[in-house]
């Protein structure tokens, strides 16, 4: 496998960013809601995955997925369940950002570039949400009332990617391409 | 608004003190970690938790570290973690086996079970937080990177960019400070010149999402912005991607790696296999 010098650097830039976020706590939405802060964190997986296509969003996915793995494995939900329990729950979900929102961006964006990254950041944040919940509550670890519990987090952390990724690919593009306008 | 961000960074810094530990090979160091990281998975025991923690916290002190500086790095997601051990508190009392029932009330129910399983799971984070520090505290971001890819180099017969996942890691952990310090200048530029301050009551998160957004977005162009320097930089210098590659710098294995080795591993058969009898009540 041959991956570019622009993509490793890309991927490994963004992983920083996700860093960044999460160190200072810019990237912590406090929400009205039963479970934890909505977050900004699988941003740069989703703008990642758009600007340099689906195998950096894998590959930052992938970090975040184990910083995710190392940083939640001593939840009380993981304490007594089989070594594979909180892979599934926490690292696959994440791997799974980067695919779907590059996919769907490869997909849509000849058609019309803001829509095709608004529904790469929104299928990408529900492909997490709908995972992690998903995975956890198919294995008994939430109960089926975690799903409403978690609502106002996941619409939030939604609208929230999908805003900061138009607006930093957009104005991305622009000072890519020198000129005043770009496409999107 | 908190400017002071890289105060409480601690994750991605190298404090060169020379001690017995920082100058273990890397890959010693990377091993020894991953047998503790299990060790800590594996146990269920409240007292080798304990044991594990001041472990590491010896650990620190050989290294010449301040334990204060390391744990202030658990700062920033302090709030997050107690909420949800708050959370976890609630409803960890309903399950089955519950033990004894410490605090029947209403709704809420506290039994031996779930404040074991909320002591553990407390001390479990903290202990990986310390370890991982530990680990890049006492190694420089090279020496851990080049580490890595000599252990996981095997894997690329597979055909995994084991260089590649090694690069992207060290470039990353290069950047976390450089980037934590723009976003303190973006802060300051913007409360300078009259930005959103996003004082409003905690529910009201559009308004802290209208604030935050213009640090974002920069954050991220910056962050764009170095890349295009850095691959400019990396090409210029001959970089080539997948080529064959030596490695300028070597790495000795002497006997304190290998004592730093079986001295994990039986760590790490400890956890797995201690169990406390005469204190199974705290377990």
């Amino acid at each position: 496998m041959n991956i570019s010098t622009r993509k490793i650097v890309v991927a490994g830039m963004m992983i920083a960013v996700s860093a960044v976020l999460a160190i200072t706590g810019l990237g912590y939405f406090p929400v009205p809601n039963l479970t934890n802060d909505a977050t900004i964190m699988h941003v740069p997986v989703i703008i990642g995955a758009v600007l340099e296509g689906p195998v950096v969003g894998l590959l930052v996915g992938l970090v975040f997925g184990i910083n995710a793995y190392v940083r939640y494995l001593g939840l009380p939900f993981f304490v007594d369940q089989p070594a594979w329990v909180p892979i599934l729950v926490l690292f696959i979900p994440r791997v799974c950002i980067g695919l779907v929102a590059g996919w769907v961006y490869l997909a849509l964006r000849r058609a019309n570039q803001t829509f095709a990254l608004a529904l790469a950041a929104i299928l990408g944040t529900i492909a997490n949400t709908a995972l992690v919940l998903g995975s956890a509550i198919a294995l008994g670890l939430l109960p089926v009332a975690a799903v409403a519990a978690s609502l106002p987090q996941a619409l939030f952390e939604i609208v929230l990617a999908a805003v900061i990724t138009i607006a930093v690919v957009a104005a991305w593009k622009q000072i890519e391409t020198g000129r005043g306008g770009s496409s999107v | 608004m908190e400017f002071e961000l890289l105060r409480n960074v601690t994750i991605g810094q190298y404090i060169p003190t020379n001690s017995v530990i920082h100058r273990l090979d890397p890959r010693a160091k990377l091993l020894a970690t991953l047998l503790l990281g299990m060790a800590i998975s594996i146990t269920s025991s409240l007292v080798t938790q304990l044991l594990l923690l001041l472990l590491l916290l010896a650990i620190a002190k050989a290294s010449r570290l301040a334990v204060q500086y390391v744990l202030r790095g658990l700062l920033p997601s302090l709030r997050v973690l107690i909420f949800l051990f708050i959370i976890q508190l609630l409803f960890q009392g309903w399950r089955e086996p519950s033990g004894q029932i410490l605090l029947d009330w209403y709704w809420l129910r506290i039994t031996e079970y779930s404040l074991r399983f909320v002591a553990l799971g407390v001390l479990r984070v903290i202990e990986f937080f310390v370890l991982v520090s530990l680990l890049t505290l006492t190694t420089p971001a090279t020496q851990l990177t080049q580490g890595l890819e000599i252990l996981l180099g095997p894997l690329r017969r597979i055909g995994l960019p084991v260089h590649e996942i090694a690069l992207m890691n060290m470039i990353a952990l290069r950047f976390i400070p450089t980037l934590a310090a723009e976003l303190e200048q973006i802060m300051k530029a913007q409360a300078s010149r009259g930005g959103a301050d996003g004082q409003a009551p905690w529910w009201r998160v559009d308004v802290m999402a209208r604030a935050r957004i213009p640090l974002i977005v920069p954050l991220f162009i910056t962050a764009l912005r170095r890349s295009e320097e850095l691959i400019l930089a990396m090409e210029a210098r001959g970089y080539v991607s997948g080529a064959q590659r030596t490695r300028f710098a070597r790495f000795a294995w002497t006997k304190a790696d290998t004592l730093a080795i079986l001295g994990m591993l039986g760590i790490y058969l400890l956890a797995w296999r201690m169990q406390w009898p005469a204190l199974t009540y705290f377990l």
